[in-house]
């Protein structure tokens, strides 16, 4: 256990912590744009950057990004300094700029209060913030089907050679957690497209309800050892045929008892 | 895990006082959250099947998460879904044999039945004692008597 | 033949040093990266043929030796007859036989081929005698121009290995480490961290496997000093390095080598390959229980993998991004394992400090900077190539005395030291020391020994404006102050040379560049402002003249100049000719009219015009 002050309270943690989960144990509203617990901690957005400073430091203090500064004994953290906060809204004033059109972008540099871009508008923007959440995510499900492409200002998010990537299971994972939801992706017809890539849904074969792409539902039979028939029957009348088969019991207990 | 869920059909009534009480202590945002358990149709008349969770051992949820998101919590048994962890890529909706992974549609997040923590509210409010959670070995013992 | 002790390695010394004592005539021909541009190997190749056909008393090709880079790059190719030090320049294949005839057969010089300082006919024969040598102190380049590239034979016959065998068979890790630290090396990579303390912290964390790693990636636009050390003497690197490995305990090192270094890798190679067998590298060296194995890790061709966490996964085979390090790459570094990673020059610099002793190391230099430092000297000096000077050199002995002076005698501007994250000094700065504090403190950088001179033609608007154009490309892209900001104040100097930004400009460019220092992730992000930030600060004018009056002092900024033509005109039509646009009309032998709506400003009519006609404003 250490104990550390955050915004003049002391706080608890364990040994290993990260000081982002602590601020968010708090209920301390600290944003973070590149952060997923599923992954590892990245340091790309610089949202989360928070003061800190020792009893020992004589005053000095320095800028850390939270989601990846282990918590440590005696650290005094201050969220909301006036360099951290002049520190976000210069990158939601940077995020304005590169994409004007971004909604999540747009609400959150409200919130700091920075309604119109000081810099100039970067004409072909798109709402990508490179945060690399869909490509690190990818790599943890295992498919690695997506990464970086380039660097400096015009990096990209992107499948290998541009192509419908083969890694890629449909599985969504990358556009469920986009946090500027700018990976697109198509249902039409039983068919999901997504990264130019189209994939057959399985149907339950109860209801026809669409469920996950045949592709995921192999890897996790194969890989998971999940008994394919399991993906057959949609959750709902998955829950019916329990009650069914419970159903009969019940019925057939009744009997006895009359 | 030395509690278990006992259900009684013949005592459900369907009135799904179970759901409310699910879906109250699972509020997202004080928004009421997707109830994990569902009173279900058994078949016949007035034949109600509440159908929850099973947390089962070789569980099909905690084996199909890719991002270890799903796990037992030693204290109460339960399979716990970790929010923050969660990808949302459906696995589990769609491997669980029973139906009991779910989608909160409305708060767009995977959900599935934690045990309230030890004291599953859904047995706390039947009011028929139809959903009961109890002791494994008294459990025992009343099936043999 | 592998040797298994400290007195083998001796004998074999004494053997080779025989060997070349053989020979009363050396040959040095320099085939260092700027004389091999201007055709060293030709020359050299001459040479060898030549030398077949005449047999020379005391002399044979092995004579001759094709060396790493001399420095004075400026005068290649450059060939040197030892033992008298004569100091040929500018030598073409046809000088080669009266050179040997001269030189090499007789005590004659072919005076024509000597050296003249400012081209005043006065002739210097020996380099040690030249101004641009004479002012030099060489610890980590002095070997190279004297032995040949990468040949064993010569590093052993000039004491090489002597301080790795003595380090393995009379020192501990821990002796070599404190004296490391009590020569107060400091890491010639730029941020200018104790090597010393550095090993220390390395070898204090509990752990069986440890990395050594050798940064050769040398990204800042026009440096080559490691460059010329790793093709020049690569066994004094993997010297070093191995005896940096002894020190902390490690058996597994790399060296990081820029992809545009080919050249490097293959004599690194060779060198590994030499000292392998050698018994000098590998198992059980001179026949100790230290083994230690080196690998050439190849870059991945950008700026930011120079960077030592971006470098370690790099050379893990990962894409190379920087990470952030509030766990330093001394405790987890590449594979999360006790990693020290060093500069070339660094390494390079380590054998001499244990053959020769801490106290010694210290007598050069200053206090907290002791030894000396390697520069590359280019831009618009007289004397550009490759130099090493001791710190607290200041930059008008370097300048001046070194570099002869600014060429055509212009006016002095400013000098740029460390390359995209140093910065400028304008001519009130010429006395500063050349020390990795001083130059910190003066808004600029050591990084790792760019040093660019600029001329009054310079603009200082365009000179941030190019450094933070390299950085907006080289940036990983990974954070944000960097990727956006980078690219937001890149847009500022634009918007400033082409006139268009206004004071307030200036201001949002301060207070953007802080930001982007603290809250970037790494050194790159931190330090890129600085180019921009140190003009600001010694060349505010400039900036001014651009916004107040629309106006490039130096002449270079596009948007703002304009092209006139004057009376000198005689209406020779040469820039009617070039004039894309078609914006020059005239008839012939009249004064031609340049219609100023239709100036591109491709400057075309003033590059052709001979008769001074087109005034620059
Ligand atoms: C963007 C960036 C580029 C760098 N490039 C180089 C390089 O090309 N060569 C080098 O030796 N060090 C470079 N460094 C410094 C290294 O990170 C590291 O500090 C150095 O290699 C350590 O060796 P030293 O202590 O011997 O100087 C760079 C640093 C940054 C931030
Ligand atoms: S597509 Fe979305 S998740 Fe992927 S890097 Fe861009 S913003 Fe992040
Ligand atoms: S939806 Fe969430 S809990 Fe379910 S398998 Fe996917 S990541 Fe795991
Ligand atoms: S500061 Fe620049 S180079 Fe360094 S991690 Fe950030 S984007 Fe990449
Ligand atoms: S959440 Fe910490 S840098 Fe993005």
């Amino acid at each position: 256990m250490v104990r550390l002050t955050i915004n003049g309270r002391v706080v608890q943690a364990s040994e290993g912590e990260m000081l982002l989960s602590v601020i968010r144990r708090e209920n301390i509203d600290v944003p973070a744009m590149c952060h997923h617990e599923a992954v590892e901690p990245f340091g790309a957005c610089r949202l989360c950057v928070v003061e800190i400073t020792r009893q020992e430091w004589d005053g000095w203090c320095d800028y850390v990004t939270s989601c990846l500064y282990p918590v440590a004994d005696g650290l005094i953290v201050n969220t909301h300094a006036p360099k951290v906060n002049e520190l976000r809204k210069t990158i939601l004033d940077l995020f304005l700029a590169r994409h004007p059109k971004c909604t999540e972008i747009i609400e959150l540099a409200g919130e700091y209060g920075v309604t119109r871009t000081r810099y100039e508008t970067v004409v072909d923007g798109d709402n990508c913030i490179l945060c690399g959440l869909c490509a690190r995510i990818c790599d943890r499900m295992g498919f690695h089907a997506i990464s970086t492409v380039g660097r400096g200002h015009g990096k990209e998010i992107a499948p290998p050679l541009r192509q419908a990537p083969p890694d890629c299971t449909g599985c969504l994972s990358c556009a469920m957690n986009c946090p500027t939801n700018f990976i697109e992706y198509k249902v039409k017809k039983g068919l999901l497209t997504i990264w130019d890539k189209k994939f057959e849904l399985l149907t339950c074969n109860k209801c026809g309800k669409e469920t996950i792409t045949r592709e995921f539902a192999v890897h996790l039979s194969e890989q998971r050892n999940i008994p394919p028939n399991y993906f057959d029957t949609c959750d709902a009348c998955h829950r019916n045929e329990l009650a069914a088969a419970m159903g009969r019991i019940a019925a057939w207990d009744r009997e006895v008892q009359l | 895990m030395n509690h278990r869920f006992i259900v009684t059909p013949n005592l459900c009534t369907g009135c799904r006082t179970c759901e409310l009480a699910c879906s109250f202590t699972h509020a997202v945002d004080n928004v009421r959250g997707q109830t994990r358990i569902f009173p279900l149709d058994g078949g016949s008349k007035d034949l109600w099947i509440p159908v929850v969770c099973l947390q089962c051992d070789d569980a099909a949820c905690v084996k199909s998460c890719l991002v270890d998101a799903l796990r037992r919590n030693p204290g109460t048994g339960a399979i716990e879904l970790n929010q923050e962890v969660c990808v949302k890529c459906m696995a589990c909706v769609a491997a669980c044999p029973f139906g009991c992974s779910l989608l909160d549609q409305q708060h767009n997040i995977v959900v599935k039945c934690d045990l309230c923590g030890g004291d599953p509210a859904c047995a706390h409010f039947c009011p028929t004692k139809a959903l009961q959670w109890l002791p494994i070995a008294p459990a025992r013992a009343r099936a043999a008597s | 033949m592998r040797l298994e002790n400290i007195r083998q390695l001796k004998d074999l010394q004494k053997k080779y040093q025989a060997a070349e004592k053989r020979f009363q005539k050396k040959v040095l021909v320099c085939c260092g990266p700027g004389c091999l541009a201007s055709g060293a190997q030709k020359i050299s190749d001459q040479f060898k043929k030549v030398l077949k056909e005449k047999r020379i008393q005391g002399f044979s090709v092995e004579a001759l030796k094709e060396t790493g880079c001399h420095g004075f790059c400026e005068q290649g190719p450059l060939v040197i007859i030892e033992p008298e030090g004569t100091f040929y320049t500018k030598v073409k294949t046809k000088d080669v036989e009266e050179i040997i005839e001269k030189s090499v057969r007789h005590d004659e010089t072919v005076t024509r081929l000597l050296y003249s300082p400012n081209g005043n006919g006065k002739k210097i024969k020996r380099y040690a005698d030249i101004d641009f040598y004479r002012h030099q102190t060489r610890i980590a380049l002095a070997r190279l121009g004297k032995i040949n590239q990468c040949d064993i034979k010569d590093y052993v016959a000039d004491g090489g290995y002597q301080s790795l065998a003595k380090a393995i068979t009379k020192m501990s890790g821990d002796e070599i480490i404190d004296e490391i630290t009590k020569s107060g090396l400091r890491g010639r990579g730029g941020a200018g961290f104790s090597a010393g303390r550095k090993w220390a912290t390395c070898k204090k964390i509990q752990s069986d496997i440890r990395y050594v790693i050798c940064n050769g990636d040398e990204g800042d636009p026009g440096a080559f000093m490691d460059r010329a050390i790793m093709e020049g003497d690569p066994h004094a690197v993997l010297e070093g390095l191995a005896i940096a490995a002894y020190a902390v305990g490690s058996s597994r090192g790399y060296i990081y080598v820029r992809e545009e270094y080919p050249l490097a890798v293959v004599n690194l190679q060779k060198a590994i390959e030499q000292a392998e067998q050698l018994g000098l590298l590998g198992d059980n060296i001179l026949g100790s229980d230290f083994s230690f194995k080196i690998s050439i890790s190849r870059g991945a061709g950008a700026f930011v993998c120079g960077e030592s966490s971006a470098l370690m996964k790099s050379v893990a085979g990962e894409v190379g991004e920087p990470r952030a390090k509030y766990i330093r790459s001394v405790v987890k570094g590449l594979h999360d394992q006790p990693t020290v990673l060093n500069n070339v020059e660094t390494l390079a610099t380590v054998p001499v400090i244990l053959d020769k002793g801490a106290d010694w190391f210290c007598k050069t230099g200053t206090k907290k900077n002791t030894g000396t430092k390697a520069f590359s000297l280019v831009g618009k000096i007289r004397n550009t190539g490759l130099i090493e000077v001791a710190m607290g050199t200041t930059l008008r002995q370097i300048i001046y005395d070194i570099g002869g002076g600014i060429i055509d005698d212009r006016p002095f501007k400013a000098v740029q030291t460390g390359g995209p994250s140093g910065g400028c000094l304008p001519d009130s700065q010429l006395d500063l020391s050349v020390d990795f504090d001083s130059l910190t403190e003066a808004g600029s950088m050591m990084g790792s020994g760019g040093m660019i001179v600029m001329d009054d033609k310079t603009c200082m608007v365009d000179v941030a404006k190019y450094f933070l154009g390299f950085l907006v490309d080289e940036s990983c892209g990974k954070c944000v102050p960097c990727r956006e900001g980078l690219y937001q104040l890149h847009a500022l100097t634009v918007k400033v040379s082409e006139g268009r930004a206004t004071e307030a400009d200036l201001e949002k460019m301060e207070k953007l560049s802080e930001m982007v220092i603290i809250g970037s992730l790494c050194g790159l992000g931190k330090s890129g402002p600085n180019p921009l930030l140190s003009t600001l600060r010694y060349f505010r004018d400039e900036y001014l003249a651009h916004i107040r009056d629309k106006r490039c002092p130096a002449g270079v900024c596009r948007e703002l100049i304009t092209y006139e033509i004057n009376e000198k005109c005689t209406g020779c039509m040469a820039c009617i000719a070039v004039c894309a646009t078609h914006a020059i009309t005239g008839k012939k032998g009249e004064i031609h009219i340049l219609d100023q709506d239709k100036c591109t400003k491709c400057g075309a009519c003033y590059a052709v015009c001979r008769y001074d006609a087109i005034d620059v404003s």
